[in-house]
């Protein structure tokens, strides 16, 4: 039997307590640091993975091209799984223990979550990803790199109605905060460029069958249809739109963007549009080496190439604005932080080009639209630019 | 569009969709109604019989027959281990229910986390394409996939029942589902009927995330969501009664998809629940639940070994 | 040191949350999953009330407890006049469905969450404060449940376990003793869940789901139901563990599946090496001797 007591649980949590305590307190000189927290493990992870690895890839290039001003910039990782409240503790921790000035995360739940934190301490939080609205209201210390969610989705509405010249539109969408944004934001914009959302219709996360919602939005005939679900759901309803013979133009955004979609339904991909916000690798030389070094090191294409690709650069802007201060001697604080990276405002970013922070804490981006023809991933119209 | 051609189409499409959960609910439905647990390891079994057939065929590819085959024979190792390994040691320490709760879903978070190891948390599918191709009957697409889903489906649900009314060994899980311990006196090994229901309701599991799997995508922690579709139809459909949970699936999932001619589809993942809502307050002394028990698995109820109490089992 | 004021109050939420899941399962001997869904109402009641409505913080954590308390009778009255069993059922039920009309309302934030919750005392007082304040409700809470199992109350569960019939013969209700017990357990969660939506200021529904259920719940088995400190030992731990793995500093890309591994796994052992928990229970009446209980079997 294992004598497992009281005792040997406060210890445990004791030891922890002061390994914490002594890791952070052994802070080095002269290195430059900032903290990432990201899913590393748990549903997210397969893109949260990814995205950490973009990060570390940027960091290491920047410490190979001499760091910043000589000095080595380093990257605190820890695990949110997606989820608030380890979001929270990991974001403590960042600003507590590691005492970093800034930090990048993603997540809207987690974005949210630590806004306080990042407010109270004065400790700038970079949301690179996240795409809710919410995120430009969240305080003075939160900005977001990663345009919201309604840059795309008023691009391909507009684009939709306007250059497609279709009048009738359907929006179909997750029941989630993604889905439900995102409808009220292209239901916005198509009408407000001329068209008329003829329904709108949504379905359960958990749902494997949406058959109902789809039958009505066939009886509404639409001229184009935009559906906004996850990356589990999205390759099957669309499978099941065509099945209903629903063969009208299909907008989704960047989560329909993988070439993953075209293997899995076949046929039942020609004519879906997806929206990207990072210039694809027909755009950029750089771009086009980035996913050339993926393919070669990691044996695939990144998962959710785009937000790959900001995330790569966050250590880029971070880096830029951590020169700046150490070239006029300001401390690294995050109050010095915040008022250096909105003094140089415009930064340019190896591969998503030019990102310019607003006053109202977001980014305004060109939309790539890509649209499936003849079995692939085409480029078929940049928006924004 | 005339209405009729949408009803219809709803109809088919829920009927062809709910061959999956349907088999998920009378696994689910069966092993509680002999064994007095709610199995909440089945999920984990149901993660173990999806990746089966994904290595088969998309690692080793073999065609699909011989992976529903390694599929099966895998899935009725794992419920035989489950079985003999698990629930019987639970059993003989006379543990609670709420034991058995925590222990069934720390399996299948424990499976969830090995499948997480092995095979990434990208969304997977049996069959590198889930895009089948339809022929319009009428004017009621029919997919490729449905014919076969609801032929095997019936199937395997005639073959059950057929099982449960015309041999002993069904006879004898009805004997040990009503009261285990006179059936114990007539002779019936208990341990051997356990077993056998795990084993059916293991095949019915395997058959069911097969359907599953070429139809839709799966992540690890998919299976525990299918799991609540299956506990609430086997709610409704009333403790004890397996057959009343495979229709009640049937049922909840074409009403849920028919509602949409009548509520905002906002409201359709909510339907689940006022459902179990109106059966829970409604139909409480309709739903026929087992005897009381003093500790799962035993027929005593005097003594309590240190450490432990008699809770108020009934699952 | 801000992140071990997070840990330390997270902890301490945990342990309330534990001990109150204690007295309804363990000394109740009621089967109900359904705790977390009052822990949801209690943070949702309070934050609402306070943000959109004004309402003084303070009075809103009560409102959220007395709100808490109120949808367990709701829950416990109806389900326990057919049986003891039936309250597992009626629990799994409530605690799913509530959760999805969270999601589907928008001035509950919907499935976004609510952000903006009203601090309190922290601005007046300082972290430390709230930290404090979180360990006098705990263990407010533990000396509550260590006073009423060691009392004639408890006395009186005891006996409404062992043997209902029994109990019911000599006159005493265990309907209501029953109800009591579930409402009080009950309300102490909605308290922690305001406790939580004032320190951490944002809620949102897929911190409330049942897998949350399934984590308090084995903190209870694992430490020792029945006993005042085997939820407090097992909520520890429980949030100790994984902390201490990520110590060992695994590749990321197996960090998380490996932590899983590790914890589940340990869990499942650890219910097979000691079922009857951590701390093990001792009942008033001298338990009958393991090998004689094993003859009767």
């Amino acid at each position: 039997m294992i004598r497992f007591d009281r005792r040997a649980g406060m210890k445990v949590t004791a030891a922890a307590c002061l390994a914490l305590a002594l890791g952070g307190s052994a802070s080095a000189q002269n290195v430059f640091r900032f903290g990432l927290a990201m899913p590393l493990t748990g549903s997210q992870a397969l893109y949260g993975q990814d995205q950490v690895k973009a990060a570390e890839w940027a960091v290491a290039e920047i410490n190979k091209a001499g760091g910043v001003n000589g000095k080595k910039l380093e990257m605190v990782v820890l695990d949110t799984q997606g989820d608030p409240q380890l979001g929270i503790q990991a974001v403590n921790r960042l600003v507590s223990v590691e005492k970093v000035p800034v930090f990048i995360t993603a997540w809207s739940g987690v974005v949210k979550a630590v806004a306080p934190i990042a407010n109270d301490n004065k400790v700038v939080e970079l949301s690179v990803g996240a795409n809710s609205p919410d995120i430009a209201k969240l305080g003075d210390y939160v900005y977001t790199t990663f345009p919201l969610a309604d840059i795309d989705l008023t691009a391909v509405a507009k684009y939709a109605a306007t250059t497609m010249g279709k009048k009738k539109a359907a929006i179909v969408y997750i029941n989630n905060e993604t889905g439900i944004v995102a409808a009220d934001v292209y239901k916005r914009d198509f009408t407000a460029a001329g068209g008329q959302i003829v329904a709108i219709e949504t379905y359960d996360q958990k749902a494997t069958d949406f058959t109902g919602p789809l039958l009505k939005v066939r009886a509404a005939n639409p001229d184009v249809i935009h559906l906004q679900g996850l990356v589990s759901d999205t390759p099957q309803v669309i499978a099941q739109m065509r099945q209903l013979g629903l063969n009208q133009p299909i907008s989704s955004y960047s989560v329909a963007y993988n070439p993953k979609l075209i293997q899995q339904i076949g046929p039942a991909a020609e004519g879906v549009i997806a929206t990207s916000l990072a210039p694809g690798v027909d755009d950029s030389e750089a771009v086009k080496a980035y996913v050339a070094r993926w393919t070669k090191e990691v044996g695939r294409e990144p998962n959710g190439l785009p937000y790959t690709q900001y995330l790569y650069d966050a250590p880029y802007l971070v880096a830029a604005v951590l020169k700046s201060l150490d070239d006029k001697k300001m401390p690294i604080t995050g109050e010095n932080f915040r008022k250096e990276m909105l003094a140089i405002r415009s930064f340019e970013l190896p591969l998503t080009g030019k990102t310019t922070l607003g006053d109202d804490h977001t980014v305004v981006k060109p939309v790539y639209l890509m649209e499936v023809k003849g079995g692939k991933w085409t480029h078929k119209a940049t928006v924004g630019k | 569009m005339q209405d009729t051609t949408i009803i219809l189409q709803i109809l088919w499409t829920s009927l062809a969709t709910s061959t999956y959960y349907v088999l998920f609910a009378v696994a689910f439905a069966l092993v509680l109604k002999v064994t007095r647990l709610f199995n909440f390891a089945q999920a984990g079994v149901m993660t173990i019989a999806f990746y089966t057939a994904f290595v088969v065929v998309q690692w080793l590819e073999w065609p699909a027959w011989a992976a529903f085959i390694v599929m099966m024979v895998v899935t009725l190792t794992a419920s035989y281990a489950l079985e003999r390994i698990g629930f019987e040691a639970l059993r003989r320490r006379g543990v609670s229910v709420m034991f058995v709760f925590v222990f069934t879903f720390m399996v299948s978070e424990f499976v969830a986390y090995v499948a997480m190891l092995i095979f990434g948390t990208w969304p997977q599918t049996i069959f590198p394409t889930i895009f089948w191709p339809v022929t319009l009957v009428g004017e009621i697409a029919v997919s490729g996939w449905d014919l076969p889903a609801m032929g095997a489906t019936v199937a395997a649900l005639a073959a059950f029942f057929a099982f449960m009314r015309f041999t002993r060994t069904g006879q004898f899980m009805i004997g040990v589902a009503d009261n285990p311990g006179l059936a114990e006196l007539y002779g019936i090994d208990k341990r051997q009927i356990f077993l056998v229901t795990m084993l059916i309701a293991g095949a019915f599991v395997g058959l069911g995330m097969f359907l599953y799997g070429t139809r839709a995508q799966v992540l690890p922690q998919t299976a525990l969501s299918l799991m609540l579709f299956a506990v609430v139809a086997t709610i409704i459909g009333g403790i004890g009664n397996v057959a009343g949970a495979a229709i009640a699936a049937v049922i909840l999932g074409i009403v849920q998809n028919a509602s949409i001619l009548v509520i905002p589809s906002e409201w359709q993942g909510f339907l689940l629940y006022i459902f179990l809502f109106f059966a829970i307050v409604f139909f409480p002394n309709g739903l026929k639940l087992p005897r009381r028990r003093t500790r799962f698995g035993t027929a005593t109820r005097n003594t309590p070994p240190a450490g432990d109490a008699p809770a108020e089992t009934q699952a | 040191m801000e992140y071990l004021y997070g840990i330390i109050i997270i902890v301490g939420l945990y342990v309330i949350l534990a001990t109150s899941f204690n007295l309804i399962i363990g000394y109740g001997g009621l089967v109900s999953i359904a705790h977390p869904v009052f822990f949801a109402l209690g943070a949702y009641t309070s934050a609402i009330l306070s943000r959109d409505f004004g309402v003084p913080v303070l009075l809103a954590m009560l409102a959220g407890m007395l709100v808490a308390l109120v949808a367990s009778i709701a829950l416990a009255l109806p389900s326990l006049r057919v049986s003891g069993d039936y309250l597992m059922i009626a629990s799994i039920g409530f605690q799913l469905g509530l959760l999805e009309v969270i999601k589907n309302f928008r001035f509950t934030g919907g499935p976004g969450g609510l952000t903006n919750i009203p601090p309190f005392l922290i601005r007046d007082f300082g972290r430390e404060s709230y930290v404090l304040l979180v360990l006098a409700v705990m263990l407010g809470v533990i000396a509550l449940v260590w006073w009423i199992s060691r009392g004639d109350y408890g006395r009186a569960m005891s006996a409404m376990r062992d043997d209902e019939l029994a109990f019911s013969s000599i006159g005493r209700d265990a309907m209501w003793m029953k109800i009591a017990i579930f409402a009080l357990g009950s309300g102490i969660a909605g308290f922690a869940g305001a406790l939580y939506a004032h320190y951490f200021r944002y809620i949102a529904p897929e911190q409330f789901e049942i897998l949350q259920s399934a984590a308090i719940l084995t903190m209870v088995v694992v430490g020792g139901m029945r006993t005042t400190w085997g939820p407090v030992v097992g909520a520890l731990l429980l949030q100790a563990l994984p902390q201490a793995i990520t110590f060992l500093n695994l590749p990321p890309s197996v960090l998380g599946p490996i932590q899983g591994l590790l914890f589940t796994g340990l869990v499942l052992v650890f219910m097979f090496v000691r079922p009857q928990g951590l701390v093990p229970a001792k009942d008033i009446w001298r338990a009958v001797p393991r090998a004689k209980a094993e003859e009767t079997r």
